[in-house]
């Protein structure tokens, strides 16, 4: 279908009465085909509004134009009729009366018996004959609102334009007219774009939902398409696996514009004090057993013993948040997946590379494989067992959940299921979920089990939801958990503020090793601030009384903190991982990959800190990657490597351009 | 049979004064309470000698003035008319001046209400001119028209026309952006947008704008009058009894004002109601 609307490359600048200006809308760009139901929503003050207005040609732009079926919109017009919040009904006419002025005005044309039925025909489409002669001022707002969608619909319009139409109603009246509302878009395939503060509506009525970001300056954030089939009847809607992503997603974006303001309106001066640049960091974490070294380092003081004493702990619930944290320059830095710094480097964020370092790596294993408590009854315990369930159980849906592309879990996840002869894309369905809702998505049946971080794993075992069907003794022993990142240009600008952060978290991992200190430590992960759970679940040693009710013994691994060859950011490692990822297409293979590797690995910043530490006897030491296939890892072929390996996508081997980075003359 | 019927009537009469008695009994009793409070304050005033004034009770105690009471609809020719007729020759005047300053106001606020550029530049002088009090106008009526007649009917129109033109310019400047929008995107006419929204939009403040000024035309025939010596008015009764010195007669003639005056306003209000009644 070709386009119908298009809105080009729209500003819009509203003049301020002090003489200033305030720019509400920057490059908008929409297409709407014909019969498509969009949604508008974004936060008060976005300028949603705004665009309808300019879709309806009451308001015009200020750059750019709007067109309807490749004409200019310069007026507002009958054949883009609004139905606004308030109704917007004459109050001294009759509904009857309300709808013929407008059926009168519009089809002149027609006899007045063609005009009068037209207005009968839609009085009833709204079902209110009943209340046909009755002025606005004795009905309900419910039907006022039909009133005017009827009004609307009566002259035909090429497009609806809906200004929050049922916000002031209440919940039951806006359920229904909902539902009516859709009946009839779809029965007289309208055109439809509707401004609206409620998820769930725009999640219901639309074929795309456009997400706008806080203003001044709105601008699109971000489109979804929602593929759920029509006609739709609410109950089903709910029940469709789509509908929660899709309003998470839209929720996540919601509460991102909400974060964004409220640190644009926080004075973010950057404080230097102990001889460093900055003190005042934003650190970000993901609430984990594996958060352990960086919970430490708050409480028990060890950024402030380095000079940090302005840091502040900001808890995302998922991976995505810290990108978008780090991306936007609200997150000084972060604990990362492994993967993340090399993924963010070659561009796996939405192609946009974006230099990031790691001097330290935080944590190594404390991952494992779960799978539903049913697999365990049917006694399918190995990869291999999976996959015969899978090839027998042919057409029904099976989804795994991981954390985040660049993530050990989805690496790992993916080489386990390759292992076992399942193409983690074509086999299954692998859905990012964060963390923590894990356990309630196996819980609800619509995952078959995933591959998280602890306390997760344990947790499905211990509830009887699932089972650990590997671990990381089965899968990669040490293998890199989480990971500092930082952006490069951070790094380069506060060197002195990135080496005290490195040395904090580095004592916090040797605070943490030590398993007298473990009790304490599983306390301060279990209250409020960090995973806000119960203490059984979080296990830093020996859980294997809890090991679930495998007949064979699972031996959990520890989590490792400090040690031997443990924290340096080691540059094969991550070169391993980025052939895992280009492996699967979630980003190019880096021809550039020395370079890339030689950048996001700062094994110099990591050297001073530990030797600031006085820990120079800290050994560097990494056996060769070997995973449990027993597949050799070569880092000088690491192409070679990939060409070698069973299941993958057609990766791609492409230069990824990065600026040169810049540095600040001390 | 019938007689049955008539009881029963009766009864229902009766029941039905008793209902509304005890309905309204809360709203009868204390304003006739207060009149005649204030009368018998008035009275005992008077009669112990600390103001001037007669009472009210010389209404009927002055054979004159019982007289003026008993037949308001004497007609002796001239001047010496029946008190009906003297309110009837005013109350003509007002409804003449107050019709045409209806239809300036009216006609004018839409105009100025629609056109920004014309507010901005007469605003300032009605403001200004409203100001202006109606026996001031007299003299300049009296100047300008030459005769008595016109120059009453003059000073209501001057006097009334001001609250009315304020406030339909304000009732048409107020038209809720919403129906604007309704005119925008349905493509009214000029026509049916005069009629259909913006005439009802602004016609609370008209109305407003009306009960202002009828109270004003009012007030302003019996000053307009008093100065206008030698006319058949109200006003100009009330000055040839002060003349004469029969106090009681201008107290009777006050009660005709004020009683007038309410039932002006009312009417306006009534009117209201049957046009316009949801505002």
């Amino acid at each position: 279908m070709s386009v119908f609307v298009a809105v080009d490359q729209i500003d819009k600048v509203f003049p301020l009465t002090g003489g200033g200006e305030y720019i509400a809308l920057k490059g908008i760009n929409l297409e709407i085909k014909k019969g498509e139901f969009i949604s508008l929503i974004g936060h008060s003050g976005c300028g949603k509004s705004t665009l309808l207005n300019m879709i309806a040609g009451l308001d015009l732009p200020t750059e750019g134009i709007v067109t309807l079926e490749g004409q200019r919109i310069q007026e507002p017009g009958p054949d883009r009729m609004v139905i606004f919040q308030n109704y917007s009904l004459l109050p001294w006419l009759t509904v009857r009366q309300n709808i013929a002025l407008a059926v009168d005005e519009v089809m002149s044309n027609a006899s007045k018996a063609e005009r009068k039925s037209v207005v009968e025909e839609h009085i009833n489409l709204v079902g209110l004959s009943h209340a046909a002669n009755k002025i606005p001022g004795q009905l309900s707002g419910g039907m006022k609102q039909r009133v005017a969608i009827a009004r609307a619909l009566a002259i035909r319009p090429k497009l609806l334009l809906l200004d929050e139409p049922f916000g002031a109603l209440d919940a039951l009246t806006r359920g229904n007219l909902q539902e009516q509302l859709m009946q009839i878009c779809e029965q007289y395939q309208i055109t439809s774009v509707m401004v609206t503060h409620d998820v769930d509506e725009a999640v219901l009525l639309s074929d795309k939902i456009v997400m706008l970001t806080n203003g001044p300056s709105s601008k699109i954030g971000g489109i979804l398409e929602v593929d759920i089939p029509r006609p739709r009847k609410r109950m089903q809607v709910v029940n469709h696996p789509s509908y929660y992503s899709l309003r998470s997603e839209i929720i996540y974006f919601l509460n991102q514009q909400k974060r964004i303001k409220k640190i644009r309106a926080k004075k973010t001066a950057t404080v230097a004090r102990h001889g460093l640049e900055k003190v005042n960091l934003e650190l970000g974490f993901v609430p984990l057993t594996a958060c352990a070294p960086v919970a430490v380092a708050m409480e028990k003081g060890f950024f402030a013993k380095h000079g940090l004493d302005e840091v502040s702990l900001v808890r995302e619930t998922s991976w995505r948040g810290i990108v978008d944290g780090i991306e936007g320059g609200y997150l000084d830095a972060a604990q990362m997946p492994a993967g993340m710094p090399t993924w963010l480097t070659a561009g796996g964020n939405q192609n946009r590379p974006l230099p990031t370092v790691t001097a330290l790596t935080m944590t190594r294993n404390g991952n494992g494989i779960t799978l539903a408590q049913k697999f365990y009854d049917q006694g399918v315990i190995t990869a291999a067992q999976y996959k015969q369930k899978l090839l027998a159980l042919d057409g029904e849906k099976h989804t795994l959940g991981m954390v985040h592309p660049s993530s050990m879990h989805n690496i790992l996840l993916r080489y386990w299921l390759a292992a076992g002869g399942i193409d983690p894309d074509r086999d299954v369905e692998l859905k990012t979920i964060p963390p923590a809702q894990m356990v309630a998505d196996l819980k609800a049946k619509t995952i078959d089990g995933y591959c998280v971080g602890e306390p997760w794993n344990l947790r499905a075992a211990m509830e009887g939801h699932g089972f650990t069907v590997a671990t990381d003794m089965e899968i990669w022993q040490g293998h890199p958990g989480k990971v500092l990142g930082v952006r490069e240009d951070w790094a380069n600008r506060y060197p002195n503020s990135h080496v005290a952060l490195v040395k904090a978290l580095l004592e916090a991992g040797r605070y943490c090793a030590d398993t007298k200190n473990h009790q304490e430590i599983r306390e301060i992960l279990a209250s409020r601030n960090y995973l806000a759970t119960k203490e059984e679940y979080i296990q830093l040693g020996e859980p294997s009384n809890y090991s679930c009710n495998l007949d064979k013994h699972v031996e959990y691994a520890h989590h490792m903190f400090f040690g031997d060859g443990l924290n340096r950011p080691s540059r094969t490692e991550h070169l391993w991982m980025m052939t895992q990822m280009a492996r699967w297409g979630h980003i190019p293979f880096p021809r550039n990959w020395v370079e890339i590797l030689e950048r996001v690995c700062r094994v110099g910043t990591f050297s001073t800190a530990s030797r600031e530490l006085e820990l120079g006897d800290l050994k560097y030491r990494r056996s060769p990657i070997q995973l449990f296939d027993d597949v050799a890892f070569d880092a000088e072929d690491p192409i070679g490597y990939l060409n070698h390996l069973g299941i993958e996508r057609n990766f791609t081997i492409a230069e990824v351009h990065l600026a040169s980075p810049t540095f600040v003359a001390a | 049979m019938t007689t049955n019927t008539r009881k029963i009537n009766k009864n229902n009469r009766d029941n039905f004064i008793s209902a509304f008695w005890k309905k309204n009994s809360g709203e009868i009793i204390p304003p006739i309470l207060g009149i005649l409070g204030f009368l018998a304050i008035w009275q005992f005033l008077s009669s112990t000698g600390l103001i001037k004034l007669a009472g009210p009770s010389t209404i009927w105690t002055d054979e004159r003035t019982r007289e003026l009471l008993l037949y308001p609809f004497y007609d002796a020719g001239g001047l010496d008319k029946g008190l009906f007729w003297q309110t009837m020759a005013s109350l003509g005047r007002v409804a003449q001046g107050y019709s045409l300053a209806a239809i300036v106001g009216i006609a004018g606020g839409i105009l100025v209400g629609l056109n920004p550029l014309l507010d901005k530049a007469l605003d300032p002088i009605f403001q200004f001119l409203r100001m202006v009090a109606p026996l001031a106008w007299v003299p300049i009526a009296l100047v300008a028209l030459q005769q008595n007649q016109p120059a009453a009917i003059f000073v209501i129109f001057i006097t009334s026309v001001w609250p009315i033109l304020i406030n339909t310019t304000e009732g048409v400047k107020q038209i809720p952006q919403d129906y604007l929008n309704v005119k925008r995107v349905l493509k009214l006419s000029n026509q049916k947008f005069f009629f259909k929204i913006l005439f009802p939009s602004a016609l609370p403040y008209i109305f407003t704008g009306l009960r202002i000024g009828i109270g004003l035309a009012w007030l302003a025939i019996i000053a307009a009058e008093i100065v206008m010596s030698g006319i058949v008015g109200i006003g100009f009764f009330i000055w040839d009894a002060y003349q004469q010195n029969y106090i009681s007669e201008i107290i009777l003639a006050v009660i005709y004002i004020g009683a007038v005056g309410l039932i002006l306003d009312r009417a306006i209000a009534y009117i209201q109601k049957l046009i316009a009644p949801q505002s």
